[in-house]
Parts: C-alpha cells; structure tokens; sequence
C-alpha cells in the first residue's frame, strides 16, 4: 500500500507550486493515501492533493486556511499505528524527546510531523519518525535555504519502506530507508 | 457425445472436455507427466507474477540507500518493475469488476474454495489480486486537547462498497478470486491480447465444472486445469477477441456473414425477413458467438451446449448451426414481429428446452 507523507507546502505565501518534477512523478492512481501534516495553506492546494488520491488525511498547521482540520491524527495502515500531527505545538521544534511525548501520548508506532521544513527520518526506541520536509521547499525562519522533498511509504505487513524524494539542485534524489516493527 | 452430452458422474464431463481440448494427450499413460508438467508450469507462473515490487529488500535495515537510478514506486523508467506494476493494475481493474460479476444466481463463485493457493493466502510476499485495485478508506481518528487531558474522537467510517463478493477473511479465498488470478496470469502471458471483456464468461462454466468435481484429487487441481484448458481454448477463440482481426477470415465478422449464408440455407424467408428489417447478425449473434452462448442460457445449460460444441471436431462449425436453430425456433415470433420486438427477442433469448434446440442443430448440419 502506497502512501504519500507531505507538508509545509505553503502555497501561496512563501512558494508558487510544487517543483514541476515532483508534479510529474506524482500521477494519479498509483498513491492509495495522503497524509498531510497541514500548512497547505489554501483550498486549491487541497485539490490538488485529492486528484492524486481520494482518502487523503490532514491536519492543521499554523498557517492553514481551513480551521476544521483537527490538530492531531491517528491513521491505521495495516498492522500500524500513524500519529499524525504538523510540530508547531511541540517545543523545541523537531527535538526527539518533544516527538517521542507526543508518540506516548498518541500510542502510535510511526508518528509524522512536520514544521521544520527539514527531512528526517530515524528509529527512536523502536518507534519510527518522520518528517517529510517541505514539498515546496518554502522557506523557514530558521532556514532559509530549504530542499523540496516528500515521502513516499510502501506499506506491508510489519515493514515500512520509505522512499524519500528529494530535490537536489535541479534533479531527483530518490532513498529508501526500511522499519520493520518488532 | 454431440448429440447426447457427456455424463456427469465421476467428474467424466470435466475428464471429456480435458481430452477435447487438448489439454490431455490421448494415451492414458502419458496423463500423469502431462498433468505435472502443466500444473507445474503454472504453479510458476502464479510464484512469478502474482508478486508486488519492492519486496526483496537488500541491504540493512534502517540504512539510507540511495536508489534514484534503480526502482522507486514513481519511476517513468519503462524497466521499472512498479511502472509494470502499476500498468498490471489497470488490466486488473476490469478483470476485478467482471469477475465480481461472475454468474450473480448461483452462489458458488461466492463461496470459499476448498484448496486456496497457500503462496497467496498465507504469505506475505505475495498479495492478494483484489487488493491491489480495492480503493479503501483508511480508519483514522481525529484527537483534540481539551484542558490538560486529551480527547479522541474517531472519525465516522466512510462508506465502503457493498459487494456480495466480498473478500474473505485470511486463509480463505473464494471461487471469484481463483478466477482473477487465472485471467490475470493470462492476460500478463498475452500481452498482445490481454484482457478483454467476455472472458470472464468464458472461463466461468470451465472452472465450475472443474471445481465440483466430485474427485477430490480432480477438484484439488482445478485452479491449474482450468488455466491449462482456457488457454487451449482461447487459442482456438482468441480472433474473436481481437479488434483489429475482425475483418480477417479467422474474425468474428466472418463468422457472422457465414452464419447468414447458413440461415439462408435452411431458412431463406426467415433470412429475407431479418435483411429486410435490417436486423444485422452483429446485433444479436456477435455475443453469441465470441462468448459461445455463455450469455444467453442458464449455467447447467451453457455447460450442456459446451458438450456438444467442444465434441465438434470441426470445431465452432456446430456453434453456427446452434445459432441458426436458435432463430430457427423463434421463427413464427420473428416473423410476425417488427425490428424492435425481433430485437428484444434475440437480446433476450427466451427459456427453451436445449435439447430440442441441439437437436434441431443437429439435423440442420446434417442437410
């Protein structure tokens, strides 16, 4: 099962649109779900998204339009647990302690979030985080030299292979990192 | 056997229309090799192609590997083993919508069938055929703080589909499935031709008939034979499915003029009638033919017809004289109606006894 993790686009405030290469890699009917962790920031964007798949899961970031997104989100994927939650609400920014409250909290195996505008993705106490970036390569008020990227999770019983699409100057770098749940 | 149909008991008929159709060498000695041989090759086949990519995972588990040149799921390589993947899937698609649909009054292709294909239902490198083009909501829930707790709501499941052909639950499989994975393999053999619509009728009484079986040593094999029979089978079918042949001598387009040249034999004021009406053999007889009458009569009278045109050594010359007497029987209403009821009464072929009707094929091709 293929599911596409993505956030932070902030569309149209700090960028115009995806990369005109990722939106050529992203076609319809091949992702089965999104999971946006929100900062989209408008209608349209949304749109988007729901042309490349119908089930697509949201929350609400700092800057979203849409006030109805729930603030944090809990997916089942198979034999998963997916925390879902955009990282504005979690201080320090991005700090693995502050994630790993919020992993408890939510009892999930897999938590996303977001915020940073920075890719990660690594095991902590045999718990799986990711942060997918931001598909825009928006700027951020600590970074101004962001890289787009998104991810893509291949999902089978027990095993999680991630894809990571990266913008590296004006080509794709495609990695792939795998979790197994023990 | 052409007249009188292939007897029931002890799986003979499913015994006879193997002979017919080659799919067993005459010799009974060499049944046994044959028999392996084919079941083998296509326990292979299941073993190669019912297989999602990504699966072999090289390398350490967590360790970033940079996989920009070799496969990603949203490579446009044309070697990219998702990009078959996906390309499978639309074939797939259809072949999952028509199998869905396999013979709605009897319940059989509902049921779970007594020998599932471990590799599929058990393991975990290989997915089930349905699932892969199931478009499914996930279970989600929203969570909210309020105060110092947290509240979670969950979310109201969206509506899922409604099917009667529902998938069963794990280490089960039902008929339909072992149908789409047959077709499936099928069309992933014969790129050129693929899948079309219709074959799924075609390939239902044959596994049926297979698959009650009342020898259980038969019936455990049925999934494989019936592949082995099918393929035989459309080899000798397979132009009617063809779009670009339908014009050629093996095509379905023939098979129609010779139908008309046929009834004009037997019948020349009924052939005159259905000319004057303008009522073409194309809009009635073309599903008659591609789909060997599947369509038209209930399945214990479909497997009956089958008897006899897979009898036919000459084969599919017995199907035209079917078709003739069908409309042969019909005759006082056709003649007496207009285009439309003509229409309607050759769509919707009415309830006959299908012995007469075969009888009466009989004797034409006699004449």
């Amino acid at each position: 099962m293929l599911v596409l993790v993505l956030g932070d686009l902030h569309i149209p405030h700090r960028s115009n649109g995806l990369p005109a290469k990722f939106k050529k890699l992203l076609v319809p009917g091949r992702i089965q779900h999104i999971l946006c962790t929100g900062n989209l920031c408008t209608k349209e964007t949304l749109d988007y998204l729901k042309t490349l798949s119908t089930d697509v899961h949201i929350v609400r970031g700092d800057f979203d339009d849409n006030i109805s997104y729930p603030e944090q989100k809990v997916v089942n994927v198979g034999q998963f647990r997916i925390g879902l939650c955009h990282g504005h609400q979690v201080v320090p920014w991005g700090d693995t302690e502050a994630l790993a409250q919020v992993q408890r909290q939510l009892d999930v195996d897999i938590l996303i979030s977001g915020h940073t505008h920075k890719f990660e993705a690594f095991e902590h106490e045999n718990k799986f985080y990711i942060n997918p970036g931001s598909a825009t390569g928006a700027w951020h008020p600590l970074d101004s030299s962001v890289e787009s990227c998104f991810v893509l999770m291949d999902i089978q019983s027990g095993t999680v292979v991630t894809y990571v699409y990266q913008m590296v100057g004006d080509e794709v770098k495609v990695e792939r990192i795998e979790y197994k749940k023990n | 056997m052409q007249v009188l149909g292939i007897p029931v008991e002890n799986g003979r008929r499913a015994l006879c229309w193997k002979l017919l159709l080659n799919y067993l060498p005459p010799s009974r000695l060499a049944w046994d090799e044959a028999l392996d041989g084919q079941r083998c090759a296509y326990r292979r086949f299941v073993r190669e192609m019912v297989v999602r990519p990504g699966g072999a995972a090289g390398g350490s588990a967590a360790a970033r590997v940079d996989v920009t040149e070799h496969d990603h799921p949203l490579s446009d390589q044309p070697n990219s083993q998702w990009q078959t993947f996906f390309k499978d899937n639309d074939v797939l698609g259809q072949i999952d919508k028509d199998v869905r649909r396999l013979c709605p009054d009897i319940s059989f292709f509902q049921q779970p069938t007594e020998f599932p294909c471990q590799e599929v239902v058990c393991g975990d490198y290989h997915e089930r055929l349905h699932e892969r083009v199931q478009r499914v909501y996930l279970d989600s829930a929203s969570v909210c703080r309020v105060g110092l707790g947290m509240q979670t709501k969950v979310d109201a499941k969206r509506r899922q589909q409604e099917h009667d052909y529902v998938a069963l639950p794990g280490g089960q499989e039902a008929h339909w499935e072992v149908v789409e994975r047959i077709l499936f393999i099928y069309a992933k053999l014969n790129p050129g031709q693929s899948y079309v619509q219709g074959m799924n009728e075609i390939v239902g009484p044959i596994y049926y008939t297979f698959a009650s079986n009342p020898d259980a040593r038969w019936r455990e094999h049925a999934e494989a034979d019936t592949f082995g029979v099918f393929t035989n089978l459309m080899s000798e079918i397979r132009d009617f499915f063809i779009k670009t042949l339908d014009d050629s001598h093996s095509g379905i387009n023939f098979r129609l003029r010779l139908l008309m040249e046929r009834l004009h034999h037997h019948d020349p004021h009924l052939a005159v009638r259905l000319k004057v009406q303008q009522l073409y053999p194309q809009y009635f007889a073309f599903r008659w033919m591609t789909l060997l009458l599947s369509q038209e009569f209930t399945l214990p009278d479909v497997i009956r017809i089958w008897d006899s045109l897979f009898a036919d050594e000459k084969r599919f010359d017995f199907l035209t004289e079917v078709c003739c007497a069908m409309m042969i029987q019909v005759r006082e209403q056709l003649m007496s109606g207009d285009f439309a009821h003509n229409m309607k009464l050759l769509q919707n072929y009415p309830p006959l006894e299908i012995r007469t009707v075969l009888a009466k094929a009989e004797w034409l091709l006699s004449r």
